[in-house]
């Protein structure tokens, strides 16, 4: 085995990837030792990250030869890994209290490896192993859960994210068979056609993006809060930066996903604003938000970031909810140190100056086409009505001195203090258009009360989307689309 | 290359086959195993790539003579094997919750699993 190492990073690199697989060993056979092993990886890997931000640096790996592993790390890969350090860190806290025992540290470890291998890899087959060790250890980690249908939940992760993969599979074999390389390259210099589609209707499916991605919202709602704030905060991210890559290598790529991404935003929101369930809401906002990722590969990083910050810190104060009924929200008061992150998680997302979100809304706004951003900002309207549902519980600033060590959601907190320095750091770069921003939150606001009334009538539910017959054929209906969208010219 | 056309036919078939098996079988198992079907098929396409440039085993005898130019491509062969391991470890994950979940209903019928609430 001949590795090719030209100097010291790139073998510095190499470890730090393999360090988290050797660290879930070790804490299943040490348990005294998976604290310190758990806090070792999750900061190594927000430095790498931060580091990689901070210089704006790239580095390309190729190991084994042109036709091995190829790894690339570059500011887009580190928003991802730092978020992966970040949101790992804060469950890892959280989870303390939850008494997890040896096996949840050591898929912790497995999950943030993996999810770090898949951030980094620029060719179909690595990534095709990385994602499948991160499904398999996702599945573990939502069978954690105590609901009576958490076997059903888990059964079908695994289910859907398995045919997907297979379907991927497929494309790379034709990619292999075209272009006789697994490289990414490759694949963006063919000519559009059924390899392309096959490898997106995988990475589709296990980003959480429109149909193939309708099991997220249950699974994402019914898994224990902390493995909730990993699926919705960094796991999705492992489908989305693939995509946005092979965007970065061919534009025609990023025109092909473009209607997706809207489809999936708009698809989102609408039941985002339908449904009664605190925690549904916010895991059909992330298939909204995943939407809006894709849409550009120059903010996509940025964005990701933000939504990933804001929905593992909602999602990690969720054991301090009083019920996930958001009927009965208005009547329970929450203590300040829980309602605190609620509110700057809710106002990021729903992009309020100068939180990280807004600076990401503002740069998605300026990398795509006018037409494109002005219905962003219709959109924004949208999702500016779902936060405002969480954030109508009423204050309680008495409540917190009763009980100070089980009231403060540290883990929370530390994702939700980078939302507000990085949105410091930013609001000066990004465009301004303050009063674009207040119409909009006033019209969403005015939207929230609206709809308030109609939800109280309860005319009509929504249309049930997530039976297992419609997820399995909501991967051939988007294949089918996107093949006919080729065929066609359309795109 | 007739004969390789019909393969690739009848490999095309098998992942139809198998999609199929899983969207329309109302019985959990045998979803599994129709999505082990697709799973097959893959491993059935890799294997057919790799013997496009020939259908000797790509292993060099040990006298390190080259004995002819008909060797199979070895990269989709190792790459399947790869995928193969995955394929058996998610496929014995499931079947694990599947027994645990025959105890609830034991004719497995997957829309009896589907919780009854709002979407």
């Amino acid at each position: 085995m001949t590795l090719s190492w030209s100097s010291s990073t790139e073998g510095l690199l190499a470890i730090w990837l393999l360090v988290p697989y050797l660290a879930a060993f070790l804490a299943v056979l040490l348990p005294s030792l998976s604290h310190g092993l758990v806090l070792l990886c999750c900061s190594a890997t927000a430095f790498v990250g931060a580091e990689v931000l901070l210089s704006a640096s790239s580095t390309q790996l190729q190991l084994l030869g042109p036709l091995g592993v190829s790894l690339s790390l570059e500011p887009l890969a580190g928003w991802f890994l730092l978020l992966n350090g970040l949101v790992c860190l804060a469950v890892w806290l959280e989870a303390q209290r939850q008494g997890w025992d040896r096996t949840g540290w050591m898929l912790l470890l497995v999950l943030l490896g993996s999810l770090n291998t898949s951030f980094l890899t620029t060719d179909l087959i690595s990534l095709y192993v990385s994602l499948e060790v991160v499904g398999i250890s996702a599945f573990l980690l939502v069978l954690k859960g105590e609901t009576a249908n958490a076997h059903w939940i888990a059964l079908r992760y695994l289910l859907i994210g398995n045919t997907a993969m297979a379907i991927y599979l497929m494309g790379a074999g034709l990619v292999y068979a075209q272009a006789g390389s697994f490289q990414f390259e490759a694949l963006a210099k063919l000519l559009p056609g059924a390899p392309l589609v096959l490898v997106l209707v995988g990475l589709l499916a296990k980003a959480g993006v429109f149909l193939n991605g309708l099991w997220l919202p249950r699974t994402h709602a019914e898994a224990p809060a902390e493995i909730s704030a990993l699926l919705s905060g960094v796991v999705v991210g492992g489908g989305a930066l693939p995509l946005l890559r092979l965007e970065q290598l061919n534009s025609s790529i990023g025109e092909l996903l473009l209607p997706i991404g809207l489809g999936s935003a708009v698809l989102g929101l609408i039941y985002a604003l339908g449904v009664n369930d605190a925690k549904r809401l916010l895991a059909w906002s992330t298939l909204a938000q995943m939407g809006l990722v894709l849409l550009s590969p120059a903010a996509g990083g940025l964005l990701a970031f933000s939504h990933g910050l804001a929905k593992g810190g909602l999602f990690l104060t969720a054991r301090h909810w009083p019920s996930r009924s958001l009927s009965a929200w208005r009547n329970q008061p929450l203590a300040w140190p829980v309602l605190l992150p609620v509110w700057i998680g809710s106002l990021s997302i729903a992009g309020l100056a100068p939180l990280l979100g807004y600076a990401a809304k503002k740069q998605l706004e300026s990398s795509v086409r006018p037409d494109i951003a002005t219905l962003l900002v219709v959109l924004s309207v949208g999702s500016v009505a779902v936060y405002c549902r969480l954030c109508r519980a009423p204050w309680a600033l008495a409540k917190a001195s009763q009980a100070p060590g089980n009231a403060w959601p540290w883990g929370a907190w530390l994702l939700i203090l980078p939302l507000l320095i990085g949105g410091l750091r930013l609001v000066g770069q990004v465009q301004s258009g303050w009063l674009i921003s207040l119409a909009v939150l006033l019209l969403g606001v005015g939207l929230d009360l609206l709809l308030e009334r109609w939800r109280q009538q309860e005319l009509r539910p929504l249309p049930s989307l997530d039976r297992l017959p419609d997820l399995i054929g909501g991967l051939g209906l988007v294949g089918a689309g996107l093949l006919l969208a080729l065929g066609s010219g359309v795109v | 290359m007739a004969p390789i056309r019909l393969l690739e036919l009848l490999i095309l078939l098998a992942a139809l086959a198998g999609f199929a098996g899983l969207l329309l079988r109302r019985n959990l198992f045998l979803k599994v195993l129709a999505m082990d079907v697709m799973g097959s098929a893959v491993v059935a396409l890799f294997v057919l790539l790799a013997a496009r440039s020939g259908l000797r085993s790509p292993i060099l005898p040990r006298s390190g003579a080259l004995l002819a130019q008909d060797y199979a491509d070895p990269i989709p062969q190792a790459v399947i094997l790869t995928a193969i391991v995955i394929g058996l470890s998610i496929q014995a994950l499931l079947l694990v919750v599947i027994t645990q979940m025959a105890r609830i209903d034991p004719s497995l019928d997957a829309a009896s699993f589907e919780p009854k609430d709002q979407p």
